[in-house]
C-alpha cells in the first residue's frame, strides 16, 4: 500500500535502497544467463549487447519496444490491482482475447459508424468484455468462494477456442492461411503519432491508464479499502469493509485492464483479431507485476525494461541464432534473485 | 531440599536487526525449584528461554548445565540436554490423540503396526505420578484448554527433560485450572524437577514459585526467594521507577474517580433479548437483554469462549443477529452495517488486535484510520486526504509512544507492544458514544495498562459508555460501574458498584445462577 508515504529527507536512502537489490538482482540474473549462453557456444558480450541496446539504435526497433510496452505494462497493471487485494488474476490471457475480440466486433458490427465514434467504441467494447470476462470467475468466488486461481486460468481455455471459432467461422479471413478475422472497419483504427515507422496513440491511452490506475489505488477511499483487504481481510471486515466486494471490484478492474490491451492491439496495430496475438503477455505481465511488487508506480519502468529485453532477444535470435527462449531465462531469474533478496533481507 | 545450581547462563546478549533483545543477562536455575521469570511485555523473559531452548543462537554468552558448557542448537539438542519447553501455543495435532501427540518424534517400539499400548502405559504412568490428568486416546480436538496443556507438559516429560519452562502457561485457563496446573507443578519440583515459569502476572509467581528473577528491558534486574519478595519490589524491577506505584490505578483496589462523576441517566445502548446463532445451529448468545447509561463503564465477566467475542461482533454488525433487539442512542440498530455503527460512534477494540485490528502490510497511518476512512478529515468526497491522515497520525504516535516515531514506517516491522499501542491509539483516537473493549489490556505491559484505565476513565468522565468484556476481575472490579457475567452465552448475573463480590462473580462465571 504505502508508497507514496515517504517523508523527504528519507526519500533519497530509500531509494538507493529500494534499488540497490533491484541492479544486483539484474546483475546476477544476467551473470547467470551468461553461463547458458557461454555453454551453448555463443559471444556472451555480443549477446548482451544485442539484448540491452537494441531498442536504442534504429528508430524502428525504438518504436517497437513502445508497442510491447503497452501491452505489457497494461497486462501488468490488470495482475497488480487485484494483487492489492491478494487475489490473483491469472486469467489476464483470456481478458486479453475478449478485450480484442470486442474490439474486433465493435470495428466490424458498426463500421458504418463516424470515426469519432467507431474508435471510442471499439476501446469501450475491448475494457467491457475483459471486465465481464474476469467477471464470472470473481462472482463465482463472491458467491460460493472459489478460488480465483483456478477459474480465471480456466476461463483462458475458454477464450482460445472463442477466438479461434471467431476467426474461423464468424469472421474468418479465407485469405490469410492461419485463423484470422477480416479487417475492422479504418474508422476503428487508433490515429498514429508517428507515421513511418508507425506508433498509435495507444501508448497515450495506456500511460493515461497508469495514472488513473495509481490514483485510485493510492488516493481514493475504495483504493484504501483495496489495499486494507489485502493485508488483513478479517480486520477489514471487522472494522466495517465489504471485503468480498473489493475481491469482486478488484478482478473486475483487472479484466477491464487486460481488455484495454486487447483492444488496443487490434485498434492500434493489428486492425483485426488474429489467433496468438495474446503472445505471451500473460506471463510477462505476471512477472512484470510480481518484480514491481505490485507497486503501480514502478511497473511502467518494470514493463519498460522488459520490451527492451523482449525487443532485443528477436534481434539476437535474428542476427546471432540464439534461442529467442533465452531472455525468458533472464526475465525469470530477475524475478527469483529479487525474491530471494527480500528473503535474505528479512533475515 | 538441596539447592544446588543446576543450570546458569551468564552474559547473554541477543541482537534482532538493531533492537538488542538481551544484554548481558544472568540467569540461574537450582534443581528442585520453581522459579518465576517476571517481566513485562518486550522484557526479554521468553527470548531469553527461546535462547536456552535452542530456538535462538545467541550473539554473546554461554551457558552452563551441571556445571558444564553447553551449546545447545537446537530444540532437539535441548532435549536431549533434558530441557523441555511448553510454549504459549501448543503445537499439537487436532485430529491425534493424547498418546500419538506425544509420542509423536520420538522412537516407537512397534513402529510399523503402530500398536501404542506400551507408550501409552508409560505416559499413564507419568501422568499419575505428577498428577496430570488426561484421557489418553481422547482426540485434541476434544480436550479443553488446560487438558491441551497438560499433554503439551507430559510431552516434555516423555522425552525424560528434568529441566521444564513453561510461557506464560495460565494465559487461556479458568482459575480452577490455574489452580490444578499450580499444584501439578508443586508435584513436578518435590518429585526432582525444575521449573521455569515465564510469566508478567506477579501474583501468580508471588503464589507459587521458589525464586523469582526480573527482566526489564532486556536486562536482568534482581533474582530472590519468594520470602523477600513483596508485590511493591516486584512492580519496582518490573517497570523501574516511571511508574509511581502508591498513585498507579493498576495497583489501587478501592474506588476511583466514582466520588467526582456519576452514572447518567440516559442510556446509550439498550440490548434485549438479544440472539446469535453459530454455523451449526448452536446457540452462542441467548436471550442476552443489559442497557449502558452514559458515563458507565459496564463489565462482562466470563471465562473464555462463553460468548463475549460474539456478543460484542453482534453489537458491532459484524455478525449477524438471529433475534432480539439493539438500540444505540434510541435509534434501532437492528440490521445496520459496521461501517454505519462506526460512523455513529460506536469503537471496538477487538480481543485478538493481530487477527481482527491489524493490517501487516500497511503503514501506520493507514492502520490509524482503519474503519474511520471514510470520514473527514482523512478522507473527502472518496478521496483520501494524506495530510490529515499523517498529521494526526504523528499526534497519535506521540501521545501513545509508538517507535520507530514515523508513519511511513511499515506495521509489520513494528515489535508487538508498539503494534497494541497503535491498536489502542485507534481505538481511543476518535470522539465515541459507546466503546466496546474486548481485553483491551492483555499483552499490555503495566505502563500501558495503566494508560489504558486512565483512559478508560477519562472518557467516562466526558459521558462516553463502555462496555468492559475482560477475563480479568481484578480489572472489572477496578473500573466498572457494573459487573454482568456470561455463562454459555446468557447473562447469568448483573452486580452493583458497591456490592461486588469476587466470589459470587467467581460463582457465576462457573454457571451457578444466584440472581435475576
Amino acid at each position: 500500500m504505502s508508497e507514496l508515504a515517504v517523508q523527504p529527507r528519507h526519500n533519497v536512502r530509500f531509494l538507493v535502497a529500494g534499488f540497490v537489490p533491484y541492479l544486483l538482482a539484474v546483475v546476477a540474473a544476467f551473470l547467470a544467463a551468461g553461463i547458458f549462453i557461454a555453454a551453448m557456444g555463443f559471444n556472451v558480450p555480443e549477446a548482451y549487447s544485442s539484448i540491452l541496446f537494441t531498442s536504442f539504435r534504429t528508430p524502428t526497433a525504438f518504436i517497437q519496444t513502445l508497442l510491447k510496452f503497452v501491452p505489457l505494462m497494461l497486462m501488468a497493471l490488470g495482475f497488480a490491482v487485484p494483487l492489492k487485494a491478494n487475489k490473483f488474476n491469472i486469467g489476464l490471457e483470456g481478458q486479453l482475447i475478449l478485450g480484442a475480440i470486442g474490439a474486433t466486433a465493435a470495428g466490424i458490427l458498426l463500421a458504418d459508424l463516424p470515426a469519432f465514434l467507431l474508435l471510442p467504441m471499439a476501446i469501450l467494447a475491448g475494457i467491457l468484455f475483459g471486465a465481464l470476462w474476469a467477471a464470472l470467475p470473481a462472482w463465482l468466488l463472491y458467491r460460493f468462494n472459489i478460488n480465483e486461481i483456478l477459474t480465471t486460468v480456466l476461463m483462458n481455455f475458454v477464450a482460445f477456442s472463442l477466438m479461434d471459432y471467431i476467426a474461423t467461422e464468424v469472421w474468418g479471413d479465407p485469405g490469410a492461411g492461419h485463423p484470422t478475422t477480416i479487417p475492422i472497419a479504418p474508422g476503428a483504427y487508433m490515429p498514429l503519432l508517428v507515421s513511418s515507422p508507425p506508433l498509435n496513440a495507444g501508448i497515450l491511452i495506456a500511460l493515461l491508464t497508469a495514472v488513473v490506475v495509481y490514483i485510485y489505488t493510492n488516493r481514493t477511499v475504495s483504493g484504501y479499502e483495496l489495499g486494507a483487504t489485502g493485508s488483513n481481510p478479517r480486520a477489514s471486515m471487522v472494522y466495517g469493509i465489504n471485503t468480498r466486494t473489493m475481491f469482486l471490484l478488484s478482478l473486475i478492474i483487472g479484466g477491464a485492464l487486460a481488455g484495454l490491451a486487447g483492444a488496443i492491439e487490434v485498434t492500434g496495430v493489428q486492425h483485426r483479431l488474429i489467433e496468438g496475438m495474446q503472445s505471451n503477455y500473460l506471463q510477462l505481465g505476471i512477472i512484470i507485476g510480481l518484480i514491481a511488487k505490485g507497486n503501480i508506480r514502478a511497473i511502467p519502468l518494470v514493463a519498460f525494461f522488459i520490451a527492451v529485453l523482449e525487443v532485443g532477444a528477436s534481434a539476437m535470435q535474428r542476427t546471432m541464432m540464439i534461442p529467442v527462449e533465452i531472455v525468458f531465462i533472464v526475465e525469470a531469474l530477475i524475478l527469483i534473485f529479487i525474491l530471494l533478496a527480500d528473503v535474505i533481507r528479512r533475515r | 531440599m538441596t539447592s544446588s545450581t543446576i543450570l546458569r547462563m551468564k552474559g547473554i546478549r541477543k541482537i534482532f536487526g538493531t533492537v538488542v533483545a538481551l544484554d548481558d543477562v544472568e540467569f540461574g536455575l537450582n534443581s528442585h525449584e520453581i522459579h518465576g521469570l517476571l517481566g513485562g511485555n518486550g522484557a526479554g523473559k521468553t527470548t531469553l528461554m527461546n535462547i536456552l531452548y535452542g530456538l535462538y543462537k545467541p550473539d554473546a554468552g554461554e551457558t552452563y548445565l551441571r556445571d558444564e558448557k553447553v551449546d545447545i542448537k537446537s530444540p532437539g539438542d535441548a532435549i536431549n540436554h533434558g530441557i523441555g519447553m511448553v510454549h504459549q501455543h501448543f503445537l499439537q495435532i487436532d485430529s491425534y490423540t493424547v498418546v500419538e501427540n506425544i509420542v509423536l518424534g520420538t522412537p516407537v517400539r512397534n513402529r510399523y503396526a503402530l500398536k501404542l499400548d506400551e507408550e501409552e502405559a508409560r505416559i499413564i504412568e507419568l501422568a499419575e505420578r505428577y498428577g496430570l490428568k488426561v484421557e489418553p486416546r481422547a482426540r485434541i480436538t476434544d480436550l479443553p484448554m488446560g487438558a491441551r496443556q497438560r499433554v503439551e507438559i507430559l510431552k516434555a516429560l516423555y522425552r525424560g527433560v528434568d529441566i521444564l519452562i513453561l510461557d506464560e502457561p495460565t494465559t487461556n485457563l479458568t482459575p480452577q485450572e490455574v489452580e490444578s496446573l499450580f499444584q501439578c507443578l508443586r508435584g513436578m519440583a518435590q518429585e526432582g524437577l525444575s521449573v521455569v515459569l515465564i510469566t508478567h502476572k506477579l501474583r501468580e509467581v508471588l503464589r507459587v514459585c521458589d525464586r523469582i528473577s526480573v527482566l526489564r528491558d532486556g536486562r536482568s534486574v534482581f533474582t530472590i526467594p519468594r520470602e523477600e519478595a513483596t508485590e511493591e519490589a516486584l512492580v519496582r524491577g518490573m517497570v523501574g521507577e516511571e511508574v509511581e506505584v502508591k498513585t498507579s490505578l493498576f495497583f489501587r483496589t478501592g474506588e476511583v474517580g466514582r466520588d467526582t462523576v456519576k452514572v447518567g441517566e440516559r442510556p446509550i445502548l439498550r440490548v434485549e433479548k438479544l440472539q446469535v446463532i453459530g454455523p451449526q445451529g448452536r446457540p452462542l448468545v441467548t436471550d442476552c437483554s443489559f442497557e449502558i447509561r452514559e458515563r458507565e463503564i459496564f463489565g462482562i465477566a466470563g471465562v473464555a469462549g462463553n460468548g463475549q467475542q460474539e456478543l460484542a461482533e453482534s453489537l458491532l454488525g459484524i455478525r449477524p443477529i438471529a433475534g432480539g433487539n439493539l438500540w444505540f442512542d434510541e435509534a434501532s440498530l437492528a440490521g445496520a452495517r459496521t461501517r454505519d455503527l462506526v460512523e455513529k460512534g460506536i469503537t471496538y477494540i477487538p480481543e485478538d488486535r493481530l487477527r481482527d485490528g491489524f493490517l501487516p502490510k500497511a503503514n501506520v497511518a493507514e492502520n490509524l484510520i482503519l474503519g474511520y476512512h471514510r470520514q473527514e478529515p482523512y478522507s473527502r468526497r472518496r478521496f483520501l486526504n494524506w495530510k490529515a491522515i499523517f498529521g494526526t497520525a504523528r499526534l497519535l504516535i506521540g501521545e501513545y509512544h509508538i517507535m520507530p516515531p514515523n508513519p511511513a514506517a511499515m506495521a509489520a516491522d513494528l515489535s508487538g507492544g508498539n503494534i497494541q499501542r497503535l491498536m489502542l491509539a485507534r481505538g481511543f483516537s476518535r470522539p465515541a458514544k459507546l466503546l466496546v473493549a474486548h481485553n483491551p489490556t492483555r499483552g499490555l505491559d503495566i505502563r500501558s495498562t495503566e494508560f489504558v484505565y486512565s483512559k478508560l476513565l477519562e472518557q467516562r468522565e466526558q459521558g462516553m459508555a463502555s462496555l468492559l468484556i475482560s477475563d480479568d476481575l481484578d480489572e472489572l472490579l477496578l473500573l466498572c460501574d457494573r459487573i454482568a457475567t456470561i455463562y454459555r452465552g446468557q447473562i447469568v448475573g448483573t452486580l452493583e458498584r458497591g456490592e461486588f463480590d469476587k466470589y459470587e462473580l467467581g460463582r457465576m462465571m462457573s454457571g451457578v445462577m444466584t440472581r435475576e
